[in-house]
Order: C-alpha cells, then sequence, then structure tokens
C-alpha cells in the first residue's frame, strides 16, 4: 500500500515537473517569438551608387556611352509607352528615356521623361516631354554594391500594400492554401503533401508559411524531432501573437530567392530587382509565378542556369493559381505563354567594383560603425564614374593580357593597378587593383606600396623652381658621374637609365629624359630636407627617410598615394584630400553627412606652373613621348614615367585637362623584369585616357609668369631666325638676358616688343 | 603668330567673362604648350546658371550647406568657372570656416584672368579672412 502510494506521489511529481518543464519551455518560446519578432528589424546592407550622371549641352558624351549607362542601372531598351518607367529608346541622334523616380540625397525625383539629342560625342539639347529645354537633367545613379551583413544577405524591403495581389495569391495557392484560415499549423496540409510525396509529383510541402517563417528566423536547419516540435510550437505562439498580414509581410522580406555569386538574395523586392530590374508593384503574374516558384529551391529552379526546369515549375504554379480560383483562364494562358522574361543582365555579386568598394568602405570606417553599415540600410553616394571605371578595368586588363602574351617584360602574371581623379576636386573616378576587375582580395591600388622610380623627381625640380634667381627651365644641370657620400650610409652614386652620362644639360631636358645624376646633384644641392617637406606639401603623408636615395625614388608608396600627390600638382598647388564620397543618408532619404571640398593652397601658382610646363616636355620630348602613338600633341599631356631598379616596377602618372590617372605595373613577387615606365605603364595609361576623350591641358598663365622665345640648344634668348626657338615660360625677371648666336640684336628687340604687346592684349581681353 | 592675334582680337569681341573649360587650339608657331589661347564665354552655361541662382537664393535664405552643395555640383560642370570657386568661398567665410574661404578665393583667382572685379572680392574675402582669423 505505502509502495504504491509511494509511487503514485513520485508519478505525480514526475508529471507536474514534465508539465511545469514543458509550459516553461513553452513560455521560453514566447518570450522569443515576441521578443526576437518584434525586436528583429531586418539587418540591411549600405547601398552605394556610382555618381549620378547629370546631362546638359554640351557635355562631352556620345549616345552609346548614355545608353549604356541606363542599361546597366536595369533600363530596358525599346519605347514602353504607358507602362511602368524605366526604358529608353533611340531614334536616329536623339534618346528618349523613361526616368525611374528616384530619392537623391538632396531630394526625391519623380519619373519623368526626356529626349536628349546628340552630335557626334556630344548632348547637343536636353528636352522634357512637352520639348521645353531642361537646363539640366540628373540620371539615376547605378548601384554598384553594398556593405552587406553576414553571409552577404542582400534584400530590399517591401510593404505589404507594395505586392501584387497575384504575387500573394500565387503564393498562397502554391505553398500553403489554408494560410487564412489555419493557426500556425495545418494538418490537412501535412495529409496533402503526405499524398503529394507518394503520387511522387511533391509540389506541396507539409510545412505552412507561418512554420517556414519560423524556420528561416528562429531556427537552424538540421532535422529533429526536437526542432520540429520547436517549430511547430513557434508557429502557432506566432500567430497567437501576430495578424496574418504581419507574418505574411516579413515572410516576403525574409525568403532566400536566389545568389548571385557571394550575395544572397532576400526578399521578394530585391529579387523582383534582380531578376526583372523592376520593383515589385510592377511585377505580371507571370513574373510573380517564377518568384513563387524559387521559394522551393533558388539553386534548382535557378531561371540563368536551369531555364527550362524554371519554366516547367512557374507553369506548375500558374496552374495552381489557376486551380484556386486567383486567376481566369484567359489570365493563365496569356501568363503560361510568357517568355521567362528575366534580365539579361549577369549578376555581378556584392559588387562589380570591389577595389573601389573597398575604399569606399575604409573611408566610411572613418565615421561609422562597422555594425551600422551593414545593418542600417545607409545610402551612400560616391564618386565612381561607372564609364571611367569601366573603361580602366577593361584597358588595364587587355593590356597586360597582351603584354603577357608576348612575353614581353617577363613571364606570365603580370599585375597592374589604376587611379583616376577628376583633376579638380579631388574626387576618385576610377579605382582598380588587380587585373581581375572582380577580384575582391588584395587591393594593389591601396595597399600595394611599391619603389616609386622616378615619380618622385617632380618634387625636386618644384623645389628648385620655386628659387627662380637659382633656376629657371633652362639653368644648366650636370648630369656627369656623381657620388653622394654621408655617415653611416654606404656611398650612393646613381647611374642613368642608358648606362651613360649626359654633360651639361638644361633642367628641363634632365627632367624630361629623367636623369638620374643629374636629378641626384640637383637634390642635394637645394636640399634633401627642402625637397621631402614639398613632398609631404604635396600629399604624401607616409614618413620618408632623410636620405639622398629617397629622392630618386628608392620609396615605397601606394598608387593611391602617389595619385593624392600629382593630384596636387594637376591643380596647380592646391592640395585636395582624394574622396570617394560625396553624400551619406539614411534609408528614408535622410540626409546625415556631406563629404565638402576641401582645397589647401599649398604652393605658389608661379613654381606650379614652371613644373606643368617642364613635365608636358616629358612627354613632348622626353621619356613619356611614346605618348603620342595613342594622344595628339595638340592634348598638352604634362607626366612623369617611373622604372625601378632592375626594372621591377613600372609607373606612369599624370594628367590631361579633366583628370589624373596613375597608373602601375609589375610582379607580386617583386622579381627583376624588363619592366620601364614608358614600355608597360604608359601604354595602358595612354590607352585609358583615348578612350576618355580627354581635354586638353590649358593651365591659366600665372601673373608672375612671361614667356620668353629660347634657343634650345644653347637656352640663351632667340629671334624668330632660330630654328627650333621655343616659347618657354619663366618666372618674372629670371629668363636668361644674353643672346643665343643665332639671334640678331633687332631680332631680340623685335620679340621682347612682341611678348609685351600679347601679354598687353592677355591683359585687356584675358587669355 | 598671326592666327594668334587674329584670333585673340576676334575673341576679343566678347569681353567680360571666363573663360569656358574647353580650349580652342589655333595654330602658331612656337607657342609654349601651356599657351592655347581659349575661348571666352559671356556667362555660365544654363546647367550652371541655374545651379548657381539655387545656390545664392540658398545662401541668401541662410541655407549655407545647401548653397555648397550645390556649388560643388556646378564645379563638377564648370571646374574653371572662377564666379564658382568665388561663390564657394564667399559661403565658407559666412560658415566661418576661414582657411577654406582663402584656399577658395585663392582658387578663384587661378582662374580670373583679368576680371580685376572679381579678382578684387576675392582679395576681400582672404583679407576679411584672415582677419577673423587673426581675432
Amino acid at each position: 500500500m505505502a509502495r504504491r502510494r509511494k509511487l503514485w506521489r513520485f508519478l505525480r511529481f514526475a508529471l507536474l515537473a514534465v508539465v511545469l518543464a514543458a509550459s516553461g519551455f513553452t513560455l521560453y518560446l514566447d518570450f522569443r517569438v515576441r521578443h526576437e519578432f518584434e525586436g528583429r528589424r531586418f539587418a540591411l546592407p549600405a547601398r552605394i551608387y556610382a555618381r549620378p550622371l547629370e546631362l546638359h549641352a554640351g557635355l562631352r558624351i556620345g549616345l552609346a556611352d548614355v545608353a549604356d549607362e541606363l542599361r546597366d542601372a536595369g533600363y530596358r531598351e525599346g519605347a514602353r509607352e504607358g507602362g511602368e518607367p524605366g526604358w529608353f529608346a533611340r531614334s536616329g541622334n536623339d534618346l528618349d528615356i523613361s526616368l525611374r523616380p528616384f530619392v537623391f540625397w538632396d531630394g526625391a525625383q519623380p519619373a519623368r521623361r526626356l529626349r536628349v539629342a546628340f552630335d557626334g560625342g556630344s548632348v547637343l539639347s536636353v528636352r522634357d516631354d512637352k520639348g521645353q529645354e531642361v537646363a539640366l537633367a540628373r540620371l539615376e545613379p547605378l548601384a554598384i554594391g553594398g556593405i552587406y551583413p553576414a553571409n552577404n544577405e542582400d534584400r530590399v524591403l517591401v510593404r505589404l500594400n507594395e505586392v501584387p495581389k497575384h504575387l500573394v495569391q500565387a503564393l498562397i495557392a502554391t505553398e500553403d492554401r489554408s494560410f487564412y484560415t489555419h493557426r500556425g499549423v495545418d494538418p490537412r496540409g501535412i495529409a496533402r503533401a503526405a499524398w503529394s510525396v507518394l503520387r511522387r509529383d511533391r509540389l506541396q510541402g507539409g510545412s505552412t508559411l507561418t512554420q517556414q517563417l519560423v524556420k528561416n528566423f528562429f531556427l537552424t536547419p538540421e532535422r529533429t524531432v526536437t526542432r520540429k516540435a520547436t517549430e511547430l510550437i513557434m508557429a502557432v505562439l506566432l500567430e497567437a501573437h501576430y495578424t496574418k498580414e504581419e507574418i505574411l509581410e516579413t515572410y516576403l522580406n525574409e525568403i532566400y530567392l536566389g545568389q548571385d555569386r557571394d550575395r544572397a538574395i532576400h526578399g521578394i523586392g530585391l529579387a523582383s530587382l534582380h531578376y526583372f530590374a523592376k520593383p515589385v508593384e510592377h511585377l505580371s503574374l507571370a513574373e510573380s509565378a517564377l518568384l513563387v516558384a524559387l521559394v522551393r529551391g533558388p539553386a534548382v529552379y535557378d531561371p540563368y542556369r536551369h531555364a527550362d526546369r524554371a519554366l516547367e515549375r512557374r507553369n506548375l504554379v500558374l496552374r495552381e493559381t489557376r486551380d484556386q480560383g486567383y486567376a481566369t483562364m484567359q489570365q493563365y494562358a496569356a501568363a503560361r505563354s510568357a517568355p521567362l522574361g528575366v534580365n539579361p543582365k549577369a549578376g555581378v555579386g556584392t559588387s562589380p567594383h570591389p577595389a573601389f568598394l573597398q575604399l569606399v568602405h575604409r573611408q566610411l570606417r572613418r565615421e561609422y560603425d562597422e555594425k551600422d553599415l551593414r545593418s542600417e540600410g545607409l545610402r551612400v553616394f560616391t564618386t565612381l564614374d561607372p564609364r571611367v571605371q569601366q573603361a580602366a578595368e577593361r584597358v588595364l586588363a587587355r593590356k597586360l593580357a597582351q603584354f603577357d602574351k608576348e612575353k614581353r617584360f617577363g613571364e606570365a602574371g603580370l599585375q597592374g593597378a589604376v587611379v583616376v581623379t577628376d583633376g579638380q576636386a579631388g574626387e576618385v573616378q576610377a579605382l582598380v587593383g588587380d587585373r581581375d576587375p572582380l577580384y575582391r582580395g588584395f587591393n594593389r591600388a591601396l595597399d600595394a606600396a611599391r619603389p616609386v622610380g622616378s615619380l618622385l623627381k617632380p618634387a625636386i625640380y618644384l623645389t628648385a623652381l620655386a628659387e627662380p634667381s637659382r633656376y629657371t627651365l633652362v639653368t644648366p644641370i650636370d648630369d656627369g658621374p656623381f657620388v653622394w657620400k654621408s655617415r653611416g650610409a654606404p656611398d650612393w652614386s646613381p647611374k642613368n637609365y642608358d648606362r651613360k652620362f649626359h654633360g651639361m644639360v638644361p633642367l628641363r631636358t634632365a627632367l624630361a629624359q629623367s636623369y638620374n645624376a643629374a636629378t641626384a646633384r640637383l637634390g642635394t644641392e637645394i636640399g634633401i630636407d627642402k625637397v621631402l617637406a614639398n613632398v609631404r606639401r604635396l600629399g604624401v603623408e607616409r614618413e620618408l627617410s632623410p636620405y639622398a636615395a629617397t629622392l630618386l625614388g628608392a620609396t615605397d608608396l601606394s598608387p593611391f598615394e602617389v595619385a593624392q600627390m600629382y593630384q596636387t600638382i594637376a591643380t596647380g598647388g592646391f592640395r585636395t584630400p582624394l574622396k570617394a564620397i560625396r553624400e551619406v543618408t539614411l534609408a528614408d532619404g535622410t540626409p546625415i553627412r556631406r563629404y565638402p571640398l576641401a582645397v589647401e593652397q599649398a604652393f605658389a601658382p608661379e613654381p606650379m606652373y614652371l613644373l606643368a610646363a617642364a613635365m608636358q616636355d616629358v612627354v613632348r620630348e622626353g621619356t613619356g613621348q611614346g605618348m603620342k602613338n595613342w594622344l595628339a600633341p595638340e592634348l598638352n599631356i604634362a607626366g612623369k614615367t617611373g622604372t625601378t631598379d632592375e626594372q621591377r616596377d613600372a609607373w606612369f602618372a599624370g594628367f590631361t585637362g579633366d583628370r589624373v590617372a596613375v597608373v602601375w605595373v609589375g610582379y607580386d613577387d617583386n622579381r627583376a623584369a624588363k619592366l620601364s615606365g614608358a614600355a608597360s605603364a604608359l601604354p595602358v595609361w595612354a590607352e585609358l585616357m583615348a578612350s576618355l576623350n580627354p581635354e586638353p591641358l590649358a593651365i591659366p598663365k600665372p601673373d608672375g609668369i612671361e614667356n620668353i622665345l629660347i634657343d634650345p640648344a644653347t637656352g640663351l634668348r632667340a629671334d624668330m631666325t632660330c630654328s627650333g626657338a621655343r616659347e618657354l615660360p619663366f618666372a618674372q625677371g629670371s629668363a636668361p638676358v644674353e643672346r643665343a648666336p643665332c639671334a640678331s640684336e633687332v631680332g631680340v628687340v623685335v620679340e621682347q616688343a612682341k611678348e609685351r604687346a600679347k601679354s598687353w592684349f592677355e591683359r585687356l581681353f584675358g587669355r | 603668330m598671326k592666327a594668334r592675334f587674329l584670333a585673340l582680337v576676334l575673341l576679343s569681341g566678347c569681353a567680360t567673362g571666363y573663360q569656358t573649360p574647353a580650349p580652342v587650339e589655333t595654330p602658331g608657331t612656337s607657342t609654349t604648350q601651356q599657351q592655347v589661347p581659349v575661348v571666352i564665354a559671356r556667362q555660365e552655361s544654363p546647367a550652371v546658371a541655374g545651379l548657381l541662382e539655387s545656390a545664392r537664393s540658398d545662401a541668401a535664405a541662410g541655407k549655407l550647406g545647401s548653397a555648397a552643395a550645390t556649388l560643388e555640383r556646378a564645379l563638377r560642370i564648370e571646374p574653371r568657372n572662377p564666379r564658382l570657386w568665388h561663390e564657394l568661398a564667399k559661403v565658407r567665410l559666412r560658415q566661418a570656416d576661414y582657411s577654406q574661404a582663402e584656399s577658395l578665393a585663392a582658387r578663384s583667382n587661378t582662374y580670373a584672368g583679368t576680371d580685376a572685379e572679381l579678382r578684387a572680392a576675392n582679395q576681400k574675402i582672404v583679407a576679411d579672412a584672415r582677419a577673423a582669423r587673426a581675432q
């Protein structure tokens, strides 16, 4: 008796414990459901945009380039009158554009129609649909990637009321017919699933939409009984707390619908943009059915890789939709005969331009938490010019492949990097860090610090030219053998590239021919410290060792740092920090930060003007003269080649009237090769610029500069009778007074009078 | 030389104004490579004129941040328009960003050519900025 009572008591106790544990577990699940469902906001990646193209009369861009950019932004070719915006159509030299609405950092721009007329390589006029002239039309910027949450989950949130009814109906017909009536779990659905497994058509799964959501939302993917039980309980709890609409909306935003390389496509909003390049509200029945088809297996039914399977599954979805009475026979027939219609543009993963994105990411991290960047849905408007970026990627890949093939500089496997800026405001227009533009690893443009060779030489000549009483462009410099002795360092005696010494040469020729002995002598004469101080003022922040060899480029800089330095030269001495970002807004478009244009005058305009003239001579008659094979001499390009010891690194840095660009070419393992700036980096630079229709370089002449006719042979004053005489700029009063043997006294006086008259005209009427 | 003179005389027909970004090449012997004469435009392109006007009205309404942003937008279209650099310098001066005001005014001067009025206005910005900084 006592034993039975004892057992009974024990059983009651055990039962109580089980009930308590079960209800405790349920309470815990209930807490989790409410807490996480409510507290959870979808992590939204920061979205990165290229610069918007701003069309106006006179802009130097051709019709084909504008069309390319629209196509890249997902605009469709061919007019669709009355349909949704987002298309363009060509007629002769005109381009009709139906712009989608877009929220810029400074406000929303509604959908609008434009007609743009072209005249060869430039825009003739921009008009609206009423034929009115539009002064300035801003196109929607290209989305160029994001900074993604864990697993590179990407999504674009939608509200349930934006989702077309037929999409929801197709989903319910296919995935969960009794969604609106069940309480989270559907026994009939499970039975039906079992039946369909027996029938082997496997259309229906047993899980309700609620269960699917719970599974994706709270649980890990392993298949165990406890997990299934937890799923059922949580589904019931979710239904108890939230409305069908809330659950459906969350489901539509959560669901995984495909993979774009390393980027996971989540939610119906992004899937719509990814597969059809249109917002969800414009999806047709057929398109909606394809997205619903993907729910069951985005990889299996991938419309790009398995178009047949995808089509079959889509039509199955359409049939179910019709069978459930959501579509008429006519609608069904029309949708069934429609092609898959997916956007032909191949996906490019997290970004088509990962190297540039790295730069953006780094600049953002100065102000933002990594966590916020990956979850708050910030919108980042950058300076990337897609046309320039694509050209830079294309040219670098093509030239390196050609060099590899010819084995011109060594074995295959050359690498390279390119940086292009606007030359005025310091905006980075393009950045390439690998010959494969989609490579997401080591970014040579930012992180490969390589010896710069002769690229620092302009700083030496700038320092010299800032003392016009000692140095002018024609001052003779000794390019004889040179030895530098300093305590604690081995003797240093630089050789010239051609292994010869050239005696006395004019200063501008020493730079144009990149003579090392002459330059080393000049640099040590004016003082290494002075030169290095100027390198810093040009914008190089890295600490440089105060040795003579540093002057000739025994110093490591990244292409990006070199671009910063040459940017200052191109602007005539105004240091402007290179930037990749213009504005940042919240997800809803509220502006939160601008990155303003900042300039600092670091040098007087006169020596800068003289330096630029000398650098134009590099291209005109010096080591950069190969440029003429690609670009007209009238463009007056300025630049400098760079080649390092044993020809391991090749550089070219220079500028046109509208851009600064730096190109580095070399091997990652730093092997000795046969590289030279002129033969390997310059062709990349030149071909890139040639494809961008550059503006000629025309630096305004500062007040303190005068032009004097000079006989190049002697560096003395010339007249019209001297053959090969050239006008050269000099700081006021610094030009030689002596007359060259070829010039007559009268001739020189005439030249002086002409110069005076010309500058009088210039003063009167502007240059 | 003759062609160059002719060009200057022709250009002088449209007196005051700024250089447009697009220089025109003229034939001529022995010109220095930097001495490409430039066409003189009487005023900004309509695109820039519209932006300039909206920047000015923003500035008048005290919306300095927005005015600066609009001027930068205009500068992307006409980076060599000294009037735009000047207006931006004015905005920075009002924002008490004196070093920027000074550098931007200097930048305006490099493109101002013989526009004495603009040069004087830039000098005034430099002087004001220096005075304010000295305080």
